[in-house]
């Protein structure tokens, strides 16, 4: 890929403390022109603070970054760039008397809304109801339309898949796919190991407010794994069941839970054989895979 | 950049008038009971002793600009004060605790043009209150057969709007120093009340009178403006300059604080 050599964002030692905790801790990173840039954690690592960080909402304890060029401690120039930045918060505060119309007219005023009506086509909210209605889902996909809708050149979001249904978060990450390969920069915080996996270039991963590792993530990507729970005809021993690609094995009488870090395809094969009379497989807590990884040091 | 003022007038839209309704209601009431006051009005002037009367601002209640001076003192000085210190108090912590303000200030507008427009929006209640307040009481009084001076009553609630801008100020400070909006909204209100509260009691006693100079309502007196036709635009410029300085403390309240 033709990265461009100045980067979109770049952290330089970015710190925040509340009450002497660091939430961020000497953030030194970047993030380059026309990526998908994954900011993984777990809940409370501190991703938010980061990204509020970034829009001038709160002010770094020490250090500094810069995004599109202008440094997050001069509000001027904060306040010129922000009009090529989208941003998609954790929790939408939309005013709650007005309808999805009048909000998106709304920012539209700000903003503009050149790209409203081609996201409204992938994202549709109701927009005649007003927000005190709306499902999670239904505010997340309105939040997506104003994040995006001005066509900005770096956006930012914080959980973008958060309440969304599976179909529309596949949808949200073929778009984010789109919009890389029309030189945008995507900057997202998320905890769920799989969708950063699926679609970032890159990925930061922060745990208790420090960056524990960067870039060179595909070791901990692939060896993830899958949370599986399988419940079958008849109780079986442990030693006829596992295989070396299950980690963290529990067996229940005729349940059993266990993390396969294999290839999925491997292990449908392989589940064939049984009576398998259901299935659950689903992500594992981010931050059992950090134990695993970085230790018990949070 | 003037989006945020235009949200936020409509936002006052139902509210004022609302409020004004009520206030039609009220008014109704009070020019009823006019006339029968108007009888008795020496007999309750005499019962009252003369520092009772200055506590309640009575005044002239003979007359339908001293019966009006007396009802404006509470319904307008205290309740539409409260209400206006109420607004001011909710505009910035508000926004915070529903985290509508990362979504506010994440178009390319600067804090302080928040602030402006905000407080700017008081247009839509000051504009709807006053007018629809001078016709009721204009058309009212003429039902009964009275005339109210229409320049004294356009003077009272024309002088009246620094007086309201000041409560909405106190109600803004607030409102960027606390974080739950409850907390700000009972503290502006409290300290609105109170300062009518000790102006009212401090001007019993000549010696202790100076005490009400620390407060807003000692410079809009409604008496003087409706019974002698005294207009205070000193008194007025006063309110405007401590208005001005209290949107200069929440601007810079605000700029700096984490949201």
């Amino acid at each position: 890929m033709n990265f461009n050599p100045t980067p979109a964002i770049s952290f330089e030692g970015l710190t925040k403390e509340y009450d002497g905790v660091a939430a961020n801790d000497d953030l030194s990173f970047e993030v380059k022109k026309g990526e998908i840039f994954g900011y993984l954690g777990p809940n409370g690592a501190g991703k938010t603070t980061t990204i509020r960080q970034l829009l001038g909402l709160i002010k770094p304890t020490s250090g500094t970054a810069k995004v599109l060029g202008a440094n997050i401690r001069d509000r001027r120039d904060l306040i010129k760039i922000k009009s090529e930045i989208g941003y998609l918060p954790d929790t939408l505060g939309f005013e709650e008397r007005l309808t999805g119309n009048q909000i998106l007219n709304y920012f539209a005023r700000m903003r503009g809304d050149e790209r409203r009506d081609e996201l409204l086509e992938l994202f549709p909210p109701p927009l005649d109801k007003r927000i005190e209605t709306y499902s999670s889902g239904n505010l997340r996909m309105l939040g997506i339309i104003q994040a995006f809708m001005h066509n900005p050149n770096l956006v930012i979001m914080d959980e973008p898949t958060a309440g969304l249904d599976p179909l529309k978060q596949d949808r949200l990450h073929h778009f984010l796919e789109g919009e890389r390969e029309s030189g945008k920069t995507i900057f997202f915080s998320s905890h769920i190991l799989s969708e950063v996996q699926r679609i970032c270039d890159r990925v930061g991963i922060i745990r208790s407010g420090k960056l524990v590792d960067l870039d060179n993530v595909e070791d901990l990507l692939a060896r993830g794994g899958k949370k599986v729970r399988i419940y079958i005809k008849r109780h079986i021993d442990k030693e006829e069941f596992i295989t070396k690609d299950m980690i963290d094995f529990k067996c229940v009488d005729k349940t059993i839970h266990f993390t396969y870090t294999g290839r999925p395809d491997k292990l449908l094969k392989y589940l064939s054989k049984f009576e398998v009379e259901d299935v659950e497989i689903g992500d594992p807590q981010l931050d059992e895979i950090f134990k695993h990884y970085y230790g018990n040091s949070s | 950049m003037t989006s945020i003022l235009i949200e936020e007038s409509r936002r006052y839209l139902r509210s004022s008038l609302a409020i004004t309704g009520i206030f039609v209601i009220l008014v109704a009431y009070l020019l009823a009971v006019f006339p029968a006051i108007k009888e008795e009005a020496e007999l309750i002037e005499e019962a009252f002793p003369e520092y009772l009367q200055g506590l309640l601002g009575i005044e002239a209640m003979h007359t339908i600009e001293g019966f009006m001076a007396y009802s404006y003192d509470f319904f307008w000085i205290v309740l539409v004060g409260i209400y206006f210190a109420y607004l001011g108090a909710g505009m910035i912590s508000k926004d915070i605790r529903k985290r509508k303000m990362d979504l506010t200030l994440a178009n390319p507008v600067s804090r302080e043009s928040v602030v402006l427009q905000k407080i700017a929006a008081l247009w839509v209640p000051l504009t709807i209150l006053n007018i629809g307040l001078i016709l009721i009481l204009y058309i009212g009084a003429l039902l009964i057969g009275e005339t109210l001076n229409p320049t004294s009553l356009i003077m009272v609630h024309l002088l009246s709007i620094p007086y309201l801008l000041v409560c909405a100020g106190i109600g803004l400070v607030f409102s960027t120093i606390f974080d739950r909006p409850r907390k700000s909204q009972i503290s502006s209100i409290g300290i609105v009340f109170l300062s009518w509260f000790v102006d009212s009691i401090s001007r019993l006693e000549p010696d202790y009178r100076w005490v009400g100079n620390f407060t807003p309502s000692r410079y809009y007196d409604e008496t003087e403006i409706l019974v002698h036709k005294e207009y205070a635009f000193l008194d007025a410029g006063i309110l405007i300059g401590v208005f001005i300085i209290l949107l200069v403390v929440s601007i810079t309240f605000f700029r700096y604080r984490d949201v």
